[in-house]
């Protein structure tokens, strides 16, 4: 049976509505390299400057090793100014479809975040897909988080309060570092924020075939994103769960996870059956789901209510997890 | 990720801005959004805040750019950009100088928006009964009935009584003031009411129809009579010779008496100028034929003053 779609929520859709053909909602292959070039200039990515929020953090870009036999990665490194001991951290990873951005993106809202913990927040640039096909960039970002908790003297970082988060492609690469550090024996992990990730390269949930054509980041760029990662691989038999994690089939032993999402966004069905499964597996996860969100919608419309309801959630679990 | 204020602002340039707040109200009025969404909408789009103050069906919404809804206890200023909507709702930019650009556009489209809302919710709005409005100003009353009108009314917190040619208001001491000639009391507690509508009877004597024949402002607010209150108490002569001069000055002019009130109203000449759309050296010119007129001189401090107090009596003689 075909799913109707489910509305937006009215503020919501009235920012996209205003937005227009800004935000386009299908993103094909031949698309990526313009949008890469897109000019619009609210979605330039915060200077030096507006990170430093007015001088309390100090900014600095980091050239560290990369994985195994491939090239060195950047970390983007904001740091609360004068602090005298060691601060929790979040190490961070953007978001982009796998295939857009770079450390810069989403990092405005990060900070804020940070600032209200003393947190130091670590942004990994990571090789985008489809010049980097899986594991280049899942690599990427395990190698920026070994080396960051390795050298967590150095930056003022307490090692044991090291919190992973990502949205959309960020937080499937997010969801994959926590596996992956969890079975490589990595660096420990306080909780890991999961905003809207992009976790099932399969595609074809009720929720991606019911929201097709609509809102922000449909089917169409979803199977863009995973082919540009994984090739003819994407959908088929063996997609490893270090690229897409609800491939993966023990999801015990993760670290606290924070997980929201959109009910009007391609990902709402495969984040829930993560969340699910990680209560499944006897594992702590706390799961919301926006009314009427669409994908990112908090980014697109920050001051409707449902935004600052999602906003004030997220929160009030780093509240708990960094009291 | 910025904002949607900022990436409207970004679009101004190919006046894309306007077709975007358009089809922003629209969505809103199509999905049947909610006056706090519409609010909201208009302050996020203006980057400043907003307040939709309807005082017949006492809806009092001020949203701020980021989107809470946030009470304020300053009064509405009358110079924001505003707009009404029926005969007694307001919705109001809080944006005093230079208007954005899509200002209009915004306060056009929310309160259509806010307009269809209003109407739709209309039944559930409980009607307020102009018999208990009177009650709560009136000092006959004994308190103890005042504070059950009040009540009924939904009114607690500060409150200031308003007077109108057409009878007593109340509002919420932050509320915006409904359109038209209007006399606003102090914010006080509500049983003080009576005493609040006293001083708002006697601001309303001061206030002007805004009409080229009554110009000046049609909103005063008592606390900025000051010493002026005491001329509302006076009783006033049959015969006042300035003015007869004011009447002499207008039947030479039409533009006599505007003129006078917008030189009265300002700080330079150059601003009077600018208010009434004229060249200053015109309006200079004008004002030297009119002192010939009064047979005062009113560029003096002491003749300005002279000019304010003969235009304020004659307002409290228009409207005793």
């Amino acid at each position: 049976m075909t799913h109707p779609p489910v509305p937006f929520d009215p503020e919501l859709a009235a920012a996209l509505a205003a937005l227009g053909d800004q935000v386009p909602t299908a993103i094909t292959p031949d698309m990526i390299a313009a949008a890469r070039q897109a000019t619009d200039p609210a979605m330039a990515p915060p200077t030096d400057e507006e990170l430093s929020l007015g001088g309390t953090y100090t900014v600095a870009e980091r050239v560290v090793p990369g994985p195994a036999d491939a090239p060195d990665i950047s970390l983007l490194i904001c740091t609360p100014a004068g602090a005298d001991s060691a601060c929790p951290a979040i190490y961070y990873t953007h978001g982009g479809g796998m295939i857009l951005g770079d450390n810069r993106n989403g990092m405005a809202g990060m900070v804020e975040i940070a600032a209200r913990y003393g947190a130091v927040v670590v942004s990994v640039e990571y090789r985008l897909a489809p010049e980097t096909r899986h594991p280049g960039p899942i690599e990427d970002v395990y190698a920026g988080l070994v080396w960051t908790a390795k050298n967590a003297a150095e930056l003022g970082i307490d090692p044991d309060r090291i919190l992973i988060a990502g949205g959309s492609a960020g937080g499937g690469l997010t969801a994959a570092l926590g596996l992956l550090a969890r079975d490589r024996g990595g660096p420990a992990v306080l909780g890991q924020l999961l905003m809207c990730p992009m976790l099932d390269d399969r595609n074809d949930s009720v929720s991606a075939e019911q929201m097709a054509g609509r809102g922000v980041w449909d089917r169409t760029a979803n199977a863009t994103g995973w082919g540009a990662l994984l090739g003819d691989a994407a959908g088929g038999p063996d997609v490893s769960p270090y690229a897409a994690p609800a491939r993966a089939t023990d999801l015990s032993g993760l670290p606290p996870a924070f997980i929201d999402v959109g009910s009007a966004e391609t990902f709402r069905d495969e984040d829930v059956a993560y969340a699910t499964a990680i209560w499944q597996a006897g594992g702590r996860a706390e799961l919301h789901v926006w009314p009427g969100g669409y994908h990112g919608f908090e980014a697109f419309a920050p001051a409707a209510a449902v935004s600052q309801d999602a906003k004030a959630a997220r929160l009030r679990w780093l509240d708990r997890l960094f009291a | 990720m910025k904002d949607l204020a900022v990436r409207l602002e970004a679009l101004d340039a190919d006046a894309g801005a306007a077709l975007r707040v358009i089809a922003y109200f629209d969505s809103l009025t199509e999905s049947r959004a909610g006056l706090q969404a519409i609010v909201r909408g208009a302050a996020v789009l203006a980057g400043v805040p907003a307040r939709l103050d309807d005082a017949e069906r006492r809806v009092h919404v001020r949203i701020t750019p980021a989107g809470v809804s946030e009470a304020s206890a300053e009064p509405a200023d009358t110079g924001w950009p505003r707009t009404e909507i029926g005969a007694r709702a307001v919705l109001a930019l809080e944006r005093t100088g230079e208007p954005g650009p899509v200002d209009a556009m915004i306060l056009e489209r929310a309160a259509g928006a806010a307009r269809a809302v209003l109407d739709r919710t209309r039944g559930r709005a409980p009607a307020e009964d102009p018999a208990l409005v009177e009650l709560i100003v009136d000092a006959a009353a004994p308190l103890s009935v005042r504070e059950v009108a009040a009540r009924k009314l939904g009114l607690d917190g500060p409150v200031r009584a308003a007077a109108r040619p057409a009878g007593p208001l109340v509002l919420p001491a932050g509320a915006a003031v409904p359109p038209g000639r209007i006399g606003l009391g102090p914010a006080v507690p509500v049983a003080d009411l009576p005493a609040s509508y006293a001083a708002a009877r006697v601001a309303l004597r001061f206030a002007a129809d805004g009409t080229d024949d009554d110009p000046g402002p049609p909103v005063v607010a008592y606390e900025s009579l000051g010493g002026l209150a005491l001329l509302a108490a006076a009783p006033l002569p049959e015969a006042i010779p300035d003015l007869d001069a004011l009447a002499h000055a207008m039947a030479s002019a039409p533009w006599a008496l505007a003129t006078l009130q917008a030189f009265a109203d300002t700080a330079s000449l150059r601003a009077a100028a600018t208010a009434l759309r004229l060249h200053h050296s015109t309006l200079q010119d004008r004002i030297i034929h009119l002192e010939h007129l009064l047979g005062w001189p009113t560029r003096t401090t002491a003749g300005k003053l002279r000019l304010q107090i003969a235009l304020a009596l004659r307002r409290l003689a228009r409207h005793p």
